[in-house]
């Protein structure tokens, strides 16, 4: 088969994927369909079996990834929507954004001194708790590889999502911005879908929280690089 | 009726794609603007700031562009498919450091959670305290 067919497949299979199982997710809300835990594996199992490789995976898909640029431009429509909350909570709102982006940057970074993980690998997982646009412009900052961190983005997304729950009953956070300001600067886009289900304003606060961190992490790779690589 | 409605659909379909489009020349031309002024700031997030200002300066109408918006940003995992699809490239590399990078991102993630959490949480009570203050002082002076 030649290049250009099996880049052609690999382009139809990963947006069929893609919609089948959000389809099924939508319908049937069981946890293990989450597009965000299966996708990525199915689409990797196929790579793997049918032996495509990766050159010929990337060139039609890296246009989806292009898209990424556009969905961050996207995201000022939330901000402005959202306008009367940021104005009603100025203070809650900025300081859980400094306070989510410090700690995913110094959690990170002092867990790099105690486990030796290889440079490439702990240099991603810096920009790791940010929205996955803003985590791959950050990541070069800091010497990261982006396509590095977009696996460890993901990957902190599900966790996120995952222990939440418990942690919030056990330390006995319960108001909504709290909650949403938490999972938005801990888990990004998972954790904005997370917080949803804990309610509207939960879902709201998440989202904001997760796009002013990203854009934060952005403008501030540079400066926080200094100190951290 | 059919074909109303069906036309009512094409519609709606017809003016996502315009609204993704107009999305990706905006990001487009600001990378360009953004190389070229050798800004520090990548064109996606200029991009985002102007677009937040021409809408805060009622230039751009929300409902105009809300429809491409909600699909480009409803579909982001889409997008990051193909570079989480590279692990295949690094697959020893994950497997040798799995343990220590797991623990890394879990205990990383559990302190973001709680320490934002917390911290929100304190700030949320001052602020809603000074909001009500706030507001009683207002009522307090339209009395007077």
């Amino acid at each position: 088969m030649s290049q250009s067919m099996l880049a052609a497949i690999s382009l139809v299979f990963t947006l069929s994927c893609y919609f089948l199982i959000k389809q099924l997710y939508l319908k049937k809300r069981v946890w293990w369909l989450a597009p965000i835990l299966i996708v990525p594996v199915v689409i990797v199992l196929f790579v793997v079996s049918l032996k495509i490789p990766l050159p010929a995976y990337f060139e039609y898909t890296h246009w989806l990834v292009a898209l990424l640029a556009p969905a961050t431009i996207a995201f000022s429509v939330p901000i402005y929507r959202e306008r009367k909350l940021i104005f009603s909570y100025p203070l809650t709102i900025g300081i859980g954004v400094v306070t989510g982006l410090l700690l995913g940057l110094l959690s990170s970074w002092g867990l790099m001194q105690i486990f030796s993980l290889p440079p490439e690998l702990s240099q991603s997982t810096l920009v790791r708790s940010v929205s996955t646009p803003f985590a791959m412009e950050a990541t070069s900052a800091f010497g990261g590889v982006p396509e590095l961190t977009a696996m460890l983005v993901l990957l902190t997304g599900i966790i996120g999502m995952l222990v939440c729950e418990p942690l919030f009953k056990l330390a006995k956070i319960n108001s909504p911005l709290a909650i949403g300001a938490a999972l938005g600067a801990a888990a990004h886009g998972a954790g904005a879908a997370k917080a949803s289900e804990f309610g509207k304003e939960e879902g709201v606060v998440a989202s904001l929280t997760m796009i002013f961190t990203g854009i934060a992490m952005v403008l501030g790779a540079p400066f926080f690089s200094i100190f951290l690589v | 009726m059919l074909t109303a409605e069906r036309t009512k659909k094409c519609y709606g379909v017809l003016q996502l794609l315009i609204q993704i489009g107009l999305f990706c020349l905006l990001a487009w031309g600001m990378e360009q603007v953004s190389v070229y002024l050798e800004l520090p700031v990548p064109g996606s997030v200029l991009g985002l700031a102007i677009l937040l200002l021409l809408m805060g300066l009622k230039l751009v109408p929300e409902k105009s562009v809300k429809l491409g918006a909600g699909w480009l940003t409803g579909e982001l995992l889409l997008f990051f498919i193909p570079p989480v699809i590279s692990i295949i490239k690094y697959e020893s590399l994950f497997e040798q450091y799995s343990a220590p990078l797991m623990l890394t991102l879990v205990i990383g993630s559990v302190c973001v959670l709680l320490g934002t959490g917390f911290v929100v949480d304190r700030v949320f009570r001052f602020e809603t305290k000074m909001n009500s203050k706030r507001l009683n002082a207002a009522k307090a002076i339209e009395v007077i």
